[in-house]
């Protein structure tokens, strides 16, 4: 008896809602509301403070964004010429060279792009030499036996990383001691 | 069906035995003992042994290197070109600041010298120690350093010693007896079953040198192949001749002083023909790398 009177009630405000008679229609609407509390109300706390909070966490995130300037990038010292080297002051007097020592010159230097041209094409020609040697031997090994050939081209795991002590210009002494040296390093360290 | 079995069985062993007989130079007794246990094998199971043994015989030898431990001499045009590069940077460059330091001292020594000096006027500026001062006090700290010298020729001399020649790279020789010569060759060492031929090459240099060579094998790729065949009238099917691969290794460091006995030589590149053979020279040249 009293679900069928709800239900009547219900349709009612629904009939007056959509004819828009406003005074009574809102009157009904707080009824239908009242009606309606234990069924929605529970659900839009929750939801809602949630929907809100991540609303203004995107907000914040856009402002950051538009906020945050570029950082600067770290110069490059190389290439920036000090202002100590561009004084007048410092120019060296040139002495003005004479034909023939300039002309000695482009020659020697003709000459040497030659010198290192045929030392490159030796250097080339060895290297195949030695990769022609090796392709020789792997094929040989392979006529052989499968099995060597196969441990011949895996990877020694030991050999890297590999150091060696380049040549200096005199040899190295054999009961020198080194004196200490101490040094202040003064290299500008940049952070971002 | 038993008939033509029996047949068969008969036509395959003397087959095998021929394969595995002969005796191949410098081959040990591992030889004959695998021939023993290959043919107990084939009588109960033929197709235990299908791979065919190959008739060479496996060598690893090892090329041992010195790097050169100084800079190379120039050659004169070298030398020319260096001399004039350093002349065109010089009078493109602009005074250091120890440059105008010296010119500033040289200026008021002029003028104290002159008589026209005001000392209060410059008081502030006088230094205790001239920039030519500085130079003098460098020089002379050079001079007492004495640097061991570059070039020994009674050193070079011995062709045993590891110290000779420190700017050119050499190689280690030593003399071995193949067959019934005694020749110089580059170590070498028979290859044995379960090892790789690197192992092999490592082996060489450890046992055949007493002296304790301690070298880095740049990888297990052999880097050159030598074969030569054995003269016919010890040539039989079972070992035709010798494959000798050779391993490339960087010495790091030598051990004790060599003893004068030592039948071993480190030469450079160009040094080579006076002691290999022609043949084996030739192939040994291609891999050994003189720059």
């Amino acid at each position: 008896m009293s679900n069928k009177f709800y239900i009547y009630l219900l349709q009612i405000c629904w009939t007056i809602c959509t004819t828009k008679h406003y005074l009574i229609s809102s009157i009904l609407k707080c009824h239908y509301a009242l009606c309606l509390i234990r069924a929605e109300p529970k659900k839009k706390k929750k939801a809602d403070p949630r929907r809100e909070l991540q609303l203004r966490e995107r907000l914040k995130k856009r402002l950051k964004k538009l906020e945050k300037v570029p950082s600067q990038f770290i110069p490059i010292e190389d290439f920036i010429t000090p202002a100590k080297c561009l004084d007048e002051t410092r120019e060296r007097s040139t002495p003005k060279l004479s034909f023939e020592e300039s002309e000695g010159r482009a020659l020697l230097l003709k000459e040497w792009s030659r010198y290192k041209k045929k030392q490159h094409m030796a250097e080339v020609q060895a290297i195949e030499l030695a990769l022609k040697a090796q392709r020789e031997a792997l094929e040989e090994l392979k006529l052989e036996s499968e099995e060597l050939y196969q441990a011949a081209l895996m990877q020694d795991p030991l050999l890297f990383p590999f150091t060696h002590e380049g040549p200096a210009y005199t040899p190295p002494k054999t009961d020198y001691e080194a004196p200490d040296g101490k040094f202040n390093d003064i290299t500008k360290v940049y952070t971002q | 069906m038993a008939a033509p079995c029996r047949r068969m069985a008969s036509w395959s062993l003397p087959r095998f035995l021929s394969c595995f007989g002969g005796t191949a130079v410098g081959s040990t007794g591992f030889r004959q003992f695998s021939r023993t246990a290959v043919c107990r094998v084939t009588l109960q199971t033929k197709s235990m042994t299908d791979k065919p043994s190959s008739p060479w015989t496996l060598m690893a030898a090892v090329c041992l290197q010195r790097l050169p431990v100084i800079s190379a001499d120039l050659s004169p045009i070298e030398q020319q070109f260096g001399h004039v590069m350093h002349q065109m940077e010089l009078e493109k460059s602009v005074l250091s600041d120890h440059e105008l330091q010296l010119l500033e001292d040289a200026e008021r020594m002029s003028r104290k010298q002159a008589g026209d000096y005001d000392s209060d006027e410059e008081g502030k500026d006088e230094e205790i120690m001239l920039a030519q001062d500085l130079e003098d006090s460098w020089e002379q700290k050079l001079k007492s350093f004495q640097p061991a010298h570059r070039v020994r020729a009674d050193v070079d001399q011995d062709v045993t010693s590891v110290q000779r020649c420190l700017a050119d790279s050499l190689v280690l020789l030593a003399e071995q007896q193949v067959g019934s010569q005694k020749l110089w060759l580059l170590p070498q060492t028979q290859w044995q079953e379960g090892e790789t031929l690197q192992q092999t090459a490592e082996r060489a240099l450890t046992t055949l040198q007493a002296a304790g060579f301690k070298a880095t094998f740049l990888g297990n790729t052999p880097c050159g192949v030598y074969k030569y065949k054995l003269p016919k009238a010890i040539r039989t099917e079972g070992s035709v001749g010798t494959k000798v691969f050779f391993f490339k290794a960087i010495l790091s460091d030598c051990g004790p002083p060599a003893t004068p006995d030592t039948p071993f030589l480190w030469l450079k590149k160009s040094e080579l023909q006076h002691y290999l053979k022609p043949a084996y020279l030739m192939k040994v040249d291609h891999f050994i790398l003189d720059f």
